[in-house]
């Protein structure tokens, strides 16, 4: 099994993985169902970390999801990563504040490519 | 195992390779299995005896015994079977066939239409190839 | 040669079959995407079809990067990139040194479209990714430079064509890489590519200076001449000599182990020679030969541009300069002298100060592409340094291009000075980042946008990498930086003293690394001192040669 990243004091384990068909980034969510959004992720102890990410990675392909691995965020509402990548996978790329993912669920992909142009 | 032909030749469904590390200190038989590393001009002083050399893949991503077949057929005039065996994937087809391979060992279970679909996929390609000229 | 028109000149025309062939691979990859998505293939077994074909999975979504074979593009195919940005992308792509532009937002499922819409205008992805041998670049003056020896591109397009789908290199220990010049001043980076090409005419036809085993990433090195002066008929036999030995004793146990570089350093270069000799002693040459016939053939496929001018257009151009000393300006930096006496090669900054470096919008895309129509024989090319040329521009025409050029936002008058940043896509996009390059980019940009400032400080090259992996050359600049993770936050090393052309040099590492408003001013700090201590007319490199690095380390840090 790999070895999973330790979260310190005041801190979680949550799931991520990247969407197989988009690509689009996902945190694992209640219910074992992959969302959109950080502020869905559930929160994981080291403990029940190892187990979670053998069943996501097990069901990955059922999921269609890759990439899947443990990132460790701050214990607040919303989980906010403690490193700047997961940041920035979490938020969006820090360059273009307008692809911002943080009010994204409300948005469909097409509203998503207007905004683009 | 279920063979798939590159070539059109005949393969020689019976023999039975021998391991490279068995075969080279006491060289006998018709047929020798090669792993990547070794060099095909180790086989030169008999290769007139043997009538099938299978590469080994122990992945697909390892791209070795596509130049060891080519050695085989351009450097040292090898006109026996060579064979491919191990983790291959029908989108190489093409790539084993003009690089001299005659077949492909697969499991029992494989599904050799893709392996047929892509041996017919492109009308021409680009570069010579000692095996195959365009 | 065949008529020049718009839609031709400066690249390879394609036949039929080479329509026909492009569209055989799409039913491939396509057959390959199905079959992944139907859990036939597994996602490591995928992963070397979906790079072949040009698509990684970054940080925030698939990347599609597309390959523009020695760089050149015509306006057609300029107005199809501009196409799929808008209708499948977020409206922009991103231009790399390796002449390839990346879309960063495309979705798996429409990929097979996407290549089928770029086939109509003879574009594809592939071998743009994976360990294969990747796009091939060149020169972006070619054909066009005064100083040129010959034109490169025929010979980038047999060897490209050569690379294509080769059955024996497809899956080779690592990614390889290489370029081919033709000028005496080496604009391709020769030295840091797996392999370099410098071509020269002589009387017994074309030869070429073949450089191996250059590199940056995590083990820069400069690449070693291998040969001083292969034949022109010897050109494919040599390079399949050469693929062979690193196919077949190239390290494949250790990923950062694996380029031809590493070979080269572990056995030596004569050794690699030798190995390469006695291939070449065994190899059937009369298969390999590239002979005048097929040279003829592909040159018979570019067409070149009909050169004419009226008498007077040098003169108006020293008019037009003389009436508006903003486009002289622009003249002087982002301007190259062309072998006909009345043309001239535009350079455009894709680093309009404060924007991403590399990045272009649909809408400019869509108008370089009318400009180039109009004023450019429909030719684009894209250059090492990320920025874009038209490559013949009539002199008298060349004031309104630059207007039109205003009219895009994209004609920051700074190429080859300190704000023409050439920098990787970094954390904000790259799954390899340890740290963001753009923003420090634009910052840098911004702090010295101002153009009296930057004609000022004179030629100084920024490069910008996110990661180890060098993507934005950062050893190659004058000043360098890197992003490092430092327990998961973003800092940054700087260097000093690299170079990419023919002085090809690795920069050295000033000292600890700094926080990213830090590193700003400690460029700032470092340019301030080389504008105070330079003596006439001193380079950056010189100065540093004179002063060296201890003197600027401490001005670097010196209040940090
Ligand atoms: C965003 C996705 C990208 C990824 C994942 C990526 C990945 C890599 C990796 C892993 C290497 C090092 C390979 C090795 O040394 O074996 C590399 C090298 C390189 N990349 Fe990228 N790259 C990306 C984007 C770019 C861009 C945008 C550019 C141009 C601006 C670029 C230009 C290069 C060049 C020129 C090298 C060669 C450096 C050398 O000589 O080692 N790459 N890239
Ligand atoms: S240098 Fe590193 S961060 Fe930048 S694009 Fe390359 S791999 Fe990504």
């Amino acid at each position: 099994m790999k070895r999973l990243s330790r979260p310190g004091e005041g801190e979680v384990l949550l799931l991520t993985a990247n969407r197989l068909l988009d690509g689009r980034i996902v945190w694992l969510g209640e219910g074992e169902r992959w969302r959109e959004s950080i502020a869905e992720a559930k929160r994981f102890s080291y403990e029940e970390a190892g187990p979670a990410l053998e069943r996501a990675l097990a069901a990955a392909a059922q999921k269609e999801v890759v990439a899947i691995y443990e990132v460790v965020a701050h214990d607040t509402q919303p989980p906010e990563p403690v490193t700047a990548r997961e940041v920035i996978r979490a938020h969006g790329p820090s360059v273009h504040p307008d692809f911002s993912y943080d009010d994204a669920l409300a948005r469909t992909p097409a509203q998503e490519k207007e905004r683009a142009q | 195992m279920k063979l798939f032909n590159l070539s059109g030749r005949k393969t020689l469904e019976e023999a039975s390779p021998v391991a490279f590390a068995d075969w080279k200190d006491a060289p006998h038989g018709t047929a020798i299995s090669l792993p990547q590393d070794v060099e095909v001009e180790d086989l030169r002083s008999h290769l007139n005896e043997l009538t099938l050399i299978v590469l080994e893949f122990p992945i697909f991503r390892d791209g070795r015994a596509f130049t060891q077949a080519r050695s085989l057929r351009e450097y040292e005039g090898y006109k026996g079977e060579i064979r491919a065996s191990g983790h291959l994937l029908p989108d190489q087809a093409i790539h084993l066939k003009r690089c001299g391979f005659d077949s492909v060992a697969l499991p029992e279970e494989a599904n050799t239409q893709d392996w047929d679909e892509q041996l017919s996929r492109y009308q021409f390609y680009y570069q010579n190839t000692a095996v195959s000229p365009v | 040669m065949t008529q020049s028109n718009s839609h031709s000149v400066g690249h390879y025309q394609y036949e039929e079959r080479d329509r026909a062939f492009l569209q055989e691979r799409i039913n491939e990859f396509e057959g390959q995407v199905r079959r992944r998505l139907a859990g036939e293939l597994s996602e490591e077994e995928f992963k070397p079809f979906r790079l072949m074909n040009g698509v990684y999975l970054q940080l925030h979504a698939y990347m599609l990067r597309v390959a523009i074979p020695y760089g050149v593009l015509d306006s057609r195919q300029l107005h199809k990139l501009a196409d799929v940005a808008a209708k499948y992308d977020r409206n922009y792509g991103h231009f790399t040194t390796r002449q390839n532009i990346q879309f960063n937002w495309i979705a798996l499922q429409d990929m097979p479209a996407i290549l089928r819409e770029l086939a109509e205008v003879d574009m594809h992805a592939i071998q743009t990714s994976g360990n294969c041998i990747r796009n091939v670049t060149s020169d972006e003056f070619a054909g066009a430079a005064k100083d040129e020896l010959m034109d490169p591109r025929i010979y980038a397009e047999i060897v490209r064509q050569w690379s294509t789908l080769h059955p024996e290199f497809t899956f080779l220990p690592r990614k390889f890489k290489i370029a081919i010049s033709g000028s005496p001043e080496d604009r391709v980076a020769a030295r840091f590519h797996d392999i370099g090409l410098l071509a020269r005419p002589s009387e017994h036809g074309p030869l070429f200076r073949l450089f191996v085993g250059g590199g940056l990433g995590r083990t820069p090195v400069v690449g070693q001449e291998l040969f001083d002066s292969v034949r022109e008929e010897d050109l494919i036999a040599t390079l399949e000599a050469v693929l062979r030995v690193y196919n077949a004793f190239g390290r494949r146990d250790n990923l950062y182990k694996a380029r031809i570089k590493i070979l080269v350093q572990t056995i030596g270069l004569e050794a690699f020679r030798k190995a390469v000799e006695e291939e070449l002693s065994r190899m059937d040459c009369a298969a390999y030969r590239l002979t005048p016939e097929h040279v003829a053939q592909i040159r018979a496929r570019f067409a070149v541009p009909d050169l004419q001018a009226p008498a007077d257009a040098a003169s108006l151009f020293e008019q037009h300069k003389q009436a508006d000393p903003a486009f002289a300006r622009w003249v002087a930096s982002n301007t190259h002298p062309h072998h006909h006496d009345s043309y001239i090669c535009a350079v455009i900054s894709l680093k309009t100060p404060g924007a991403i470096p590399g990045d272009v919008t649909a809408e400019q895309m869509h108008g370089l592409a009318d400009l180039s129509a109009r004023y450019a024989f429909g030719e684009v090319r894209v250059t090492h340094l990320q920025n874009l040329v038209f490559g013949h521009v009539r002199k008298d025409q060349l004031y309104d291009v630059w207007q039109g050029l205003q009219k895009l936002d994209l004609a920051a008058p700074n190429v080859g000075l300190i704000s023409d940043i050439v920098s990787c896509p970094g954390l904000d996009y790259c799954n390899l980042a340890n740290a963001r390059s753009l923003p420090l980019a634009q910052k840098l940009g911004a702090r010295f946008g101002d153009a009296a400032l930057q004609a000022e400080i004179g030629a100084l090259s920024i490069h910008m990498s996110g990661c180890i992996n060098a993507c934005g050359h950062h050893h190659v600049g004058n000043i360098g930086l890197l992003g490092v993770d430092k327990r998961g936050a973003e800092t940054y090393q700087i260097l000093l003293g690299g170079d990419g052309g023919e002085n090809a040099a690795i920069g050295g590492i000033l000292g600890p690394s700094f926080a990213e408003d830090e590193a700003v001013e400690a460029v700032a700090r470092i340019v301030e001192f080389y504008l105070a201590q330079r003596q006439k007319g001193e380079s950056f490199a010189a100065m540093l040669k004179r002063c060296g690095l201890k003197a600027f380390k401490e001005v670097a840090y010196e209040t940090v």
